[in-house]
C-alpha cells in the first residue's frame, strides 16, 4: 500500500504530487530520497509498471513531457491507483477511459478550444475476461508479427576463458487481428528454455502440459513470454585488451574480432569502458571507428567513460585501439583493471538457437499474414582485462 | 549573409519549439495563475472551467495551497461534462479533509451520481465519496458501498471493494462489522477483477478474521491465476495465512525439518557462527555443518528452525525470548502439523500457485514461491529456484529485493541454489548493494565443486575499481578458505599476495580504499591462521617481516596481536621474537594508539609465555616501552601500562628483595590472573548466534530488516478452529443477509436503551413551547407487547429521582420524574432495518428482527427538567468591536423568536451599545451592495428559489440617537443564504461606514417543534439509514458543575448532567427538548444510556429535523455521547450534526 507519489524533476524538484490516502505525505520527504538515492520496496514493481505506462502516453517520460500533460498525468495516476492499492493497471483499458495526447487532439484543442481526453463511457473490457483486449477491436490489416528478440548476457574472464554466457530472450508479437483470435504457438526445440515469465494473456495448462502457448492477443505490440538459455558456448565476437603499466604510464591496446561466425552481418559493435579515477590522462587512438571519452556524473562521483564505436567489421583488417594512460602522480602501475562492455547486433538470426515451430489461428474470418524475424543484441557482454 | 535572418534564428527555434507544445497543457502548468480562475469557475463554459480547474491542478501539483477556491470548485461537481466531474474530484480529494463542511455541500451530488446509468459516473462518484473521509459522512459512504457492492458492473464492485479501506480508516467502530461483512461479500463475487479488490480490502481491514476466507477458500485458490496481478499478491498471502491457521505447517516442509534433524543440530550446537560483521575473531563456518548437508542433502536445521520460528512470531518477539532463555525445545512441538499429501486444501494452494511462478510480475513470483518456501514438501521446493534467478534480470532495484530474499532461502538451504552459482557472479551494472548480497550468497552456497571456479572469479572482483567491494570480496575469501580447508592454502598465498602488493604503494598513494583492502586482508589471513596455527608458522613470519611496509594501524595492530598470540608456536617464531621486539620498541612512540595497544599487549603475552633464558631480555623491552607509555599523550595508553605493570609486576619486578607472606599470595593472585587474562582462550563471542533477522519472504520489512508498518508475522497454527460451531452459523446467517450487518451497525448504539414507546405524559413545563403539546400520548401499537416485560421490570430497585415539582413557574422547581417504566422494544430499529432494505432493493426480511432477545430491553424512567429555561442563555458574539469602530460596541445573539415576516427570516437580538464619550448619530446596518458571489451560489444548493423575493436583511429602523454608555438592544431579522458562509452588512455610523459580518448559526435555521416522544420515535423511525447521521464527541462540562453542586442537598447527579446537556444545547440551538430518560438499572454512578431528545424543524421548508443526545460513561468522567441526527436534508443534517457536536466538545464559557 502507497501513501504518495511524487514525480520529481532532474534536479530533484517535485513536479507532482498525488497523495493516496488519509495519511498525507509532506513534500519535503522528497529532499531526503533525493539525497540518499534509494529507491526499494514492495510498491517498486508498480512504480516501474507507473513509469512504464506515462511513458508510453507520453512518449518519453521526462520535465517537458510531464509539465504538457501534466493533467493526463493525474488523470491516469487517479485511475491507476485507489487509495494506494492499484486499481487498473491494464494499458488497453486506460487508454480507453482517458485518450492519450496526439497530434489529431491537440490540433483539436487549439481550433476548438475544447477537447476532453477523458472518455465518457467505461470500457467493455473492465467486466471481460481478457481484460488486455479491447473489445472487438476492427483492424484494416489483417497481420501478426512474431519477433525472437534476444540478449546475450556473457563474461569473459582475464585469461580469456568464457565464464559465463546466457541469452535472455523475449517473444514479442505484434497483432493486428479483428474480432477475438485464438492463437498458438509453438516452438521447434522447447526443451532449450531454461526459465519462462509469460504475458497474463498465455494459458498456463496447456504450457504445463506441451510447452505449447495459447493466448488470446493485446492489440498491437506487446511481450509474450521472455525466456533464458543457459550454457551457451558460442559467443559472436571476442574482445582481447592488454593493458601494461611502466613507471607512471599504462600502454593500453584493444583488439576486435570474430570468434564465431553466425553467418548473418555483426554490426553496431562498440567497446566501452570506464577509466579508472586514477587516471590522469588518456590518449587513445583507432585504426577504425571512433573514440569518444565521457564524462558523466553518477551520484557525486565523475565517471569517465571512455566508448570505442566500431560498427561493421571491417573486412581487410582486425580493428584495434591503442595508446596511453597517464595515471596519477606516485601511482606506478594501475592498481585496478576497467571491465570492457561490449555492444553488437545481428539481425536476422537469434543466437540461442531456439527456433518457432508454427503459429495456428482459431477463431479468425481470413488467414492473416505472419512474420517471423529474429534479433540479438549483446546484453551484459562483458569482458574483464 | 543573411544577417537579417540569422539574428532571428534563436528566437525561431524558440518559435518552433512552442509550435511543437502548442496544444498541451504546458502553458497551465507554467503559469498556472497568469488570469483569473475564479470568474472562469463559475463560467457557463465547461471548457472555461475545465482550464480553471486545469490550473488549479498546476497549483495543487507545484504545491501551493488553493483550497480557498474550495466552495466554488465544489459547485461544479453537479456539472454534467465528465471531464469536468473527474476534476472536480480530483480537487475535492485533495482538500477535502482541509474543508469538511463545505465538502459536505457535495455529498448530496454524489448521491445523486450514485444513481447514474453510466457505471463510470458510479464507480467516480463512491471513490470520491469514500476518498473525502470525513467522519459525519462515513454511514452513508458506509450504504452507498453496500449498494454499489451489488452493482451490476464489475467495475463499480471494484471501486465498491476498494472504498471498504478508506471507510475503515476513518476508525468508527460502530462500522467494523458492517465492513467486514461487505468484504467477506465482496470475496464471494463471481468476478476475478472484485476478488482481487476484495482481497486487498480484507488485508488492510481485518487480516485476522480469517473465517470469511475459509467459506471461499476453494474457490479464492481456483480463480488465483484469474485474478490480476496486484490482487494475486494480496490474494497468495491471505490464503497462505488461512492454510496455515487452518492446518498448521506441513510436516514435510522445509519449515518443520530441523525436527528431523534434531540430533544433528544440538550436536554442533553453537556451529553457526556466521555473523555479517567482522568482529568475531573466530568465525567458522559450520563445518560440521556441511557434513550433515552431505549425509542429508539438505539443510542447516538450525537456521531453518530459526526462520521458521521467525516468521510464525516475528523476529522481534523471537529474538527477545531467545535472549531470556534457551528455546531450543520449542513450542512447535506442541503444533500439529499437517501434510502436504493427503491435505486437499494446502495441494490446491501448492497447486495454484505452481503456475504464477511463471507470471511477468515479478513481485507475483516473489510471492508464489514464498509459499511454496513454507508449504511445499522439500522435494518440490526446487521448482521456486529457477523462476526466482530469473527475476534478476529485470530492473537493478528489482534485483536487490530478489536478492535479499535468495539470501535467506541459500542460507537456510545452501544446496537450493548451490547448482546455479554462475548467477551470482557479478555484472558490472549492479549497485554496490547488489554486488555485497551476490558475495554473501557466493560464499554461503559454495561447495567443494564450485569454490575452484567461484575462487577464479573472486581474483577478478579483487582488482575492481570499487575497493569496497574489494575488501568485501577479501572477506568472502577469508570465509570461503575457512569452510573449505582444502583451499585455504591457496587463499593464504592469494592473500599475502594481495597484502604486499597493496603495501606497496606506501605512504602517499595508501588512499582509504586501499587501507580497507589491506586491512580486510590481513583480517582474512588471520582468520584462516586461528584455525589451524601450527600449520601456518611461515605465513605468520612472512607477515611480520611486512610489518616494516604495512602502514595502516589496524592492520599492523593486528598483525601485532598475531605475534603475541603466537609467539610459542612452532620454531621460527620463537627465535625473531627478540628482534621483532625490539623494533617494536624502536617504532612505540611513533604508532597510532591502536598500535600502541597491541604493542603493550603483546610484550605482555611474549613475556607470559617466555622461558627462563629470554626473560630477562623481554622484561627489559617491556619496563623501557611501559616507561614511554607512562608519558604517553594519550591516557589510554597510560591506563593500559599502568595496568600491565601492576599485573605483571611479579615478571617485571626484581624477585630477590624480600618480600612478606602477605605479598607472597598477591602475586600469585595476579600470576594467576595475568594467565587468564592473557593467555586464556579465546571463545567466539557469539552466544547468540543469528543476529539476523528474518521477515517473511517478498515482504518489505524483509528488505528494510526492520518490521515495517503493517507487518504480520503467520498465524499460529491451527488457531482457527472450524469445528466452533459458532463461527460456522454466524458464517451462515451473515452469508444470508448480507448488507444487513451496515443497517445494524448504525442502530445498534442505541440498543442499551432503545426507543421508549411507553404512554408517557410529558410534563409541561415553562420551556416556551411546550404548552402546546399536552397529554396527549403517540403510542404504537408496540406498547402493547411491551407492557408485558413490565412485570420484571419492576422488581428493579427504583431510584427516586427527585420529589414532584412545579414545573410551571417554579425557576429551581427541580424535575418532575415520571417514575414510569416502560421495556421499550426495537420497533425503531426494526422499521429502519427494512426501510433502508428496500431502499436498498433487497427482499425485505420481515422477520429476523422480531425474535430479538429481550434481554436488550432495558427499562428507562422519563426525566422531565423544568426549570431550565431560565439558565438559557444564548451565546453573544462580537459584531464589531469598540476598537475598530471608534468605540461603537455591537454585539448580536441568535434568539428563539420566529419572525413574522417569512420564514426563512432568522431572528437576531442585535445591541449596540456607546462605549465612547460622544453621542452617536444615525446607526443603521445595511445590506452590502456588493454581495459574495459565493454566498449567492451556495445559496442555490441550500434553499429553493422560490424564496429568490426575501432579502437578506429586513430593514431596519435607524437609531437616531446612542449616548455615552448607552445601549439600546434592536430586534433584527436576517435571511442566511447559507448554513455557513458569513452575511456582510454595513453598518452606518456618524455617517461613517463600517463593513461587519453576521456569521450564521446552523442551530437557528430551525424552530422548535414541540412533539411527544411517540411521535418522535416514529418520525425517527421514518428517517433510518441515509438520513441518519451519527458522530461522537466528549462531553466534560458537567464536572465542573458537579462539582460546585457539592454543598448539602442538591440535585441529583443525573439532573445535573441533563441539565448541563440540555442547557447547553438549547442555548446554542433552537430546539425543543422532547424527553430526558435514563436507564433505570444502572448504578449510581453510570450514567450511561442517559438519552436526550431534541426536535425542530427548518424554517425554510419545514422538514422535521431530530436530535438524540445518548451519554455513555460515569459521572464525574468526561462522558462519551453519541450525537444523532435525524433529517431528510442530507447537507443540513450533517452540518448541524458537526455543529452540535462542536459546541458539546467545546468547554463551558465562563
Amino acid at each position: 500500500m502507497m501513501q504518495c507519489i511524487f514525480l520529481l524533476s532532474d534536479s530533484g524538484e517535485v513536479m507532482l504530487e498525488k497523495q493516496l490516502t488519509g495519511h498525507r505525505v509532506d513534500r519535503s520527504i522528497c529532499a531526503w530520497f533525493w539525497e540518499q538515492s534509494i529507491a526499494q520496496g514492495d510498491s517498486f514493481k508498480f512504480l516501474c509498471r507507473v513509469a512504464d505506462v506515462l511513458s508510453d502516453y507520453l512518449g518519453g517520460l521526462n520535465e517537458d513531457l510531464i509539465k504538457d500533460n501534466f493533467v493526463i498525468v493525474y488523470e491516469l495516476l487517479d485511475e491507476m491507483i485507489d487509495n494506494g492499492f492499484p486499481l487498473t493497471t491494464e494499458p488497453n483499458i486506460l487508454r480507453e477511459m482517458i485518450a492519450p495526447p496526439n497530434i489529431v487532439s491537440k490540433m483539436l484543442s487549439v481550433v476548438t478550444g475544447t477537447s476532453s481526453n477523458v472518455s465518457n463511457t467505461l470500457p467493455v473490457a473492465t467486466a471481460s475476461c481478457v481484460p488486455w483486449r479491447k473489445m472487438d477491436p476492427k483492424n484494416t490489416s489483417n497481420e501478426v508479427y512474431v519477433d525472437l528478440v534476444e540478449e546475450m548476457d556473457a563474461i569473459i574472464s582475464r585469461d580469456g576463458t568464457l565464464v559465463k554466457c546466457e541469452i535472455y530472450g523475449e517473444v514479442q508479437v505484434n497483432s493486428h487481428l479483428s474480432g477475438l483470435p485464438d492463437l498458438t504457438l509453438s516452438f521447434a526445440n522447447a526443451s532449450i528454455l531454461n526459465d519462462v515469465r509469460f504475458h497474463p494473456c498465455v494459458r498456463l495448462r496447456p504450457w504445463e502440459s506441451q510447452q505449447i502457448l495459447s493466448f488470446v492477443p493485446p492489440d498491437g505490440q506487446f511481450k509474450l513470454m521472455s525466456y533464458r538459455v543457459k550454457k551457451l558456448k558460442n559467443i559472436p565476437i571476442y574482445v582481447k585488451p592488454q593493458l601494461s603499466s611502466d613507471s607512471g604510464m599504462c600502454r593500453i591496446s584493444v583488439l576486435v574480432g570474430i570468434k564465431n561466425d553466425p553467418r548473418k552481418p555483426i554490426d553496431s559493435i562498440t567497446v566501452e569502458f570506464q577509466l579508472p579515477p586514477c587516471v590522469l590522462s588518456a590518449n587513445l587512438t583507432p585504426n577504425h571507428g571512433t573514440v569518444n571519452i565521457l564524462a558523466s556524473k553518477v551520484l557525486m562521483f565523475f565517471d569517465h567513460t571512455c566508448s570505442w564505436s566500431i560498427g561493421r567489421l571491417p573486412k581487410d583488417k582486425a580493428p584495434s585501439l591503442s595508446g596511453t594512460l597517464v595515471l596519477a602522480a606516485g601511482l606506478e602501475r594501475l592498481p585496478v583493471f576497467p571491465t570492457f562492455q561490449v555492444g553488437f547486433r545481428v539481425m536476422g538470426i537469434a543466437l540461442s538457437g531456439l527456433q518457432m515451430d508454427k503459429l495456428d489461428f482459431k477463431n479468425l474470418p481470413s488467414r492473416p499474414y505472419k512474420g517471423f524475424r529474429g534479433l540479438t543484441r549483446a546484453g551484459e557482454y562483458q569482458v574483464r582485462s | 549573409m543573411f544577417t537579417q535572418f540569422g539574428a532571428t534564428a534563436e528566437s525561431l527555434s524558440k518559435a518552433s519549439t512552442m509550435v511543437f507544445r502548442i496544444g498541451t497543457d504546458a502553458h497551465l502548468y507554467d503559469d498556472p495563475d497568469d488570469v483569473n480562475i475564479a470568474p472562469l469557475l463559475d463560467s457557463k463554459f465547461d471548457s472555461e472551467k475545465c482550464e480553471a480547474l486545469k490550473r488549479l491542478l498546476a497549483l495543487i501539483a507545484q504545491g501551493f495551497d488553493v483550497s480557498n477556491f474550495f466552495p466554488q470548485v465544489v459547485k461544479n461537481v453537479a456539472s454534467q461534462s465528465i471531464e469536468v466531474k473527474k476534476l472536480v474530484y480530483l480537487y475535492l480529494l485533495h482538500y477535502a479533509e482541509k474543508r469538511p463542511n463545505e465538502a459536505l455541500l457535495s455529498i448530496n451530488y454524489f448521491q445523486k451520481d450514485l444513481g447514474d446509468t453510466n457505471p463510470l459516473v458510479r464507480a467516480w462518484a463512491l471513490r470520491t465519496m469514500a476518498g473525502i473521509r470525513l467522519h459525519v459522512i462515513a454511514p452513508l459512504v458506509l450504504v452507498a458501498v453496500s449498494k454499489c457492492a451489488r452493482d451490476p458492473s464489475v467495475y463499480v464492485r471494484k471501486c465498491a471493494a476498494n472504498a471498504l479501506p478508506k471507510v475503515h480508516d476513518l476508525r468508527l467502530e460502530e462500522n467494523t462489522a458492517a465492513i467486514e461483512e461487505l468484504v467477506g461479500f465482496l470475496l464471494n463475487d463471481n468476478s476475478p477483477g472484485v476478488i482481487g479488490a476484495a482481497a486487498a480490502a480484507f488485508a488492510s481491514v481485518c487480516p485476522t478474521n480469517l473465517s470469511l476466507i475459509g467459506r471461499n477458500y476453494r474457490r479464492l485458490c481456483e480463480t488465483l491465476p484469474d485474478v490480476e496481478e496486484w490482487g494475486q499478491i494480496v490474494l497468495i498471502g491471505i490464503l497462505l495465512r488461512y492454510a496455515i491457521a487452518r492446518h498448521g505447517l506441513v510436516k514435510e516442509s522445509i519449515m518443520l525439518s530441523s525436527r528431523d534433524l534434531e540430533n544433528i543440530a544440538s550436536e554442533n550446537g553453537a556451529s553457526d557462527t556466521y555473523q555479517k560483521g567482522n568482529e568475531d575473531s573466530n568465525a567458522y563456518f559450520g563445518l560440521k555443518e556441511s557434513n550433515a548437508d552431505l549425509t542429508n542433502g539438505v539443510c542447516k536445521s538450525e537456521v531453518v528452525d530459526i526462520v521458521s520460528r521467525s516468521y510464525l512470531e516475528g523476529p522481534d518477539k523471537y529474538l527477545s525470548k531467545h535472549r531470556c532463555a534457551d528455546v531450543l525445545s520449542s513450542e512447535l512441538e506442541g503444533l500439529h502439523f499437517t501434510s502436504a499429501k493427503d491435505n486437499e486444501d494446502i495441494k490446491i494452494l501448492l497447486l495454484c500457485t505452481s503456475p504464477l511462478l511463471w507470471s511477468h510480475n515479478s513481485a507475483v513470483v516473489l510471492a508464489a514461491a514464498g509459499v511454496h518456501w513454507i508449504m511445499a514438501p522439500k522435494e518440490d521446493i526446487q521448482k521456486i529456484v529457477k523462476p526466482l534467478l530469473f527475476l534478476m534480470r529485470s530492473s537493478n532495484s528489482s534485483k536487490y529485493v530478489v536478492l535479499c530474499n535468495i539470501q535467506v532461502f541459500s542460507k537456510a538451504v545452501p544446496s537450493l541454489f548451490a547448482p546455479h552459482f554462475e548467477d551470482f557472479f557479478m555484472s558490472p551494472s549492479d549497485s554496490y548493494q547488489v554486488k555485497a548480497l551476490k558475495l554473501e550468497i557466493l560464499s554461503t552456497i559454495a561447495t567443494e565443486s564450485s569454490i575452484s571456479s567461484i575462487f577464479q572469479e573472486f581474483q577478478d572482483y579483487v582488482k575492481d575499481p570499487d575497493r569496497k567491494f574489494a575488501a568485501d570480496t577479501v572477506a568472502a575469501i577469508g570465509l570461503c578458505a575457512q569452510q573449505f580447508p582444502k583451499v585455504a592454502n591457496t587463499c593464504l598465498e592469494g592473500l599475502l599476495a594481495l597484502a604486499s602488493h597493496e603495501s606497496t604503494y606506501g605512504d602517499n598513494a595508501a588512499t582509504d580504499g586501499e587501507a580497507i583492502v589491506l586491512l580486510q586482508a590481513i583480517y582474512s589471513i588471520k582468520a584462516i591462521i586461528g584455525k589451524d596455527p601450527s600449520s601456518n608458522e611461515k605465513v605468520i613470519v612472512h607477515l611480520i617481516r611486512s610489518l616494516e611496509s604495512i602502514r595502516v594501524p589496524a592492520a599492523r595492530g593486528m598483525i601485532i596481536w598475531m605475534v603475541g598470540e603466537y609467539s610459542d608456536i612452532g620454531n621460527v617464531i620463537p627465535k625473531v621474537l627478540p628482534v621483532v621486539l625490539k623494533y617494536l620498541a624502536r617504532c612505540f612512540t611513533v604508532e597510532e594508539v591502536e598500535t600502541k595497544l597491541q604493542i603493550l599487549n603483546a610484550c605482555g603475552k611474549v613475556l607470559l609465555h617466555s622461558k627462563e633464558e629470554e626473560l630477562w631480555a623481554y622484561r627489559k623491552v617491556l619496563s623501557y616501552m611501559l616507561d614511554l607509555a607512562r608519558c604517553d599523550l594519550n591516557y589510554d595508553i597510560r591506563d593500559r601500562a599502568r595496568f600491565i605493570k601492576e599485573l605483571l609486576s611479579c615478571y617485571i619486578g626484581s624477585s630477590d628483595t624480600e618480600e612478606g607472606k602477605a605479598q607472597q599470595e598477591s602475586r600469585d593472585v595476579s600470576r594467576v590472573l595475568a594467565g587468564r587474562i592473557f593467555g586464556g582462550q579465546i571463545k567466539a563471542p557469539s552466544s547468540e548466534q543469528f543476529s539476523a533477522r528474518f521477515y517473511l519472504p517478498g515482504s518489505l520489512s524483509h528488505v528494510v530488516l526492520h518490521a515495517a508498518p503493517g507487518y504480520e508475522p503467520l498465524p499460529r497454527p491451527c488457531s482457527l478452529n472450524f469445528e466452533d460451531p459458532s463461527i460456522n452459523s454466524n458464517i451462515v446467517e451473515g452469508a444470508k443477509r448480507p448488507g444487513d450487518g451496515a443497517t445494524q451497525s448504525e442502530s445498534y448504539t442505541d440498543d442499551p436503551d432503545s426507543v421508549s414507546g411507553s404512554l408517557n405524559e410529558e410534563s409541561t413545563s415553562d420551556y416556551s413551547y411546550a404548552d402546546s403539546i399536552g397529554g396527549s400520548d403517540g403510542t404504537g401499537g408496540s406498547n402493547v407487547s411491551s407492557s408485558l416485560s413490565e412485570v420484571d421490570v419492576h422488581k428493579e430497585p427504583l431510584i427516586h429521582l427527585s420529589e414532584v415539582g412545579y414545573p410551571n413557574a417554579n425557576p429551581d422547581g427541580g424535575s418532575h420524574v415520571d417514575n414510569q417504566y416502560s421495556g421499550s422494544n426495537n420497533l425503531g430499529e426494526l422499521i429502519s432495518t427494512r426501510s433502508l432494505e428496500s431502499w436498498l432493493d433487497e427482499n425485505p426480511n420481515s422477520g429476523h428482527n422480531l425474535s430479538e432477545p429481550s434481554s436488550i430491553r432495558k427499562s428507562s424512567a422519563r426525566i422531565s427538567i423544568g426549570h431550565i429555561h431560565g439558565r438559557v442563555e444564548p451565546k453573544i458574539c462580537a459584531l464589531l468591536d469598540p476598537a475598530n469602530g471608534n468605540g461603537l460596541s455591537v454585539d448580536y445573539a441568535f434568539s428563539s423568536e420566529l419572525s413574522s415576516l417569512s420564514p426563512l427570516l432568522v431572528c437576531l437580538q442585535v445591541s449596540f451599545k456607546n462605549c465612547s464619550t460622544e453621542p452617536m448619530m444615525n446607526l443603521q446596518l445595511v445590506e452590502d451592495n456588493k454581495r459574495q458571489d459565493s454566498s449567492d451560489h451556495a445559496s442555490a444548493m441550500t434553499e429553493s428559489s422560490s424564496h429568490g423575493d426575501v432579502p437578506s436583511l429586513v430593514p431596519m429602523e435607524e437609531i437616531a440617537n446612542l449616548g455615552p454608555s448607552e445601549t439600546i438592544n434592536i430586534m433584527l431579522q436576517v435571511r442566511f443564504r447559507h448554513h455557513l458562509l458569513p452575511l456582510k452588512l454595513v453598518l452606518w455610523c456618524n455617517g461613517k461606514t463600517y463593513p461587519v459580518k453576521l456569521r450564521p448559526d446552523i442551530g437557528y435555521f430551525v424552530r422548535p417543534l414541540p412533539m411527544d416522544i411517540g411521535v418522535f420515535s416514529a418520525k425517527e423511525a421514518q428517517l433510518p439509514g441515509m438520513f441518519e447521521y451519527t458522530r461522537r464527541c466528549i462531553f466534560t462540562d458537567h464536572i465542573g458543575e458537579l462539582k460546585k453542586g457539592d454543598k448539602p442537598g442538591t440535585n441529583d447527579q443525573f439532573l445535573v448532567i441533563c441539565e448541563c446537556l440540555a442547557v447547553k444545547v438549547l442555548s446554542n440551538a433552537n430546539f425543543f427538548l422532547v424527553s430526558v430518560d435514563m436507564p433505570v438499572s444502572a448504578n449510581l454512578d453510570d450514567a450511561s444510556g442517559l438519552r436526550l431528545r431534541f426536535s425542530g424543524e427548518l424554517l425554510s421548508n419545514s422538514v422535521p429535523c431530530l436530535v438524540t443526545l445518548v451519554l455513555e460513561g460515569t459521572c464525574f468522567e468526561p462522558l462519551n455521547i453519541l450525537v444523532k441526527v435525524n433529517c431528510e436534508e442530507t447537507v443540513f443534517g450533517l452540518n448541524l450534526l458537526n455543529r452540535i457536536v462542536n459546541l458539546l466538545a467545546e468547554p463551558a464559557r465562563g
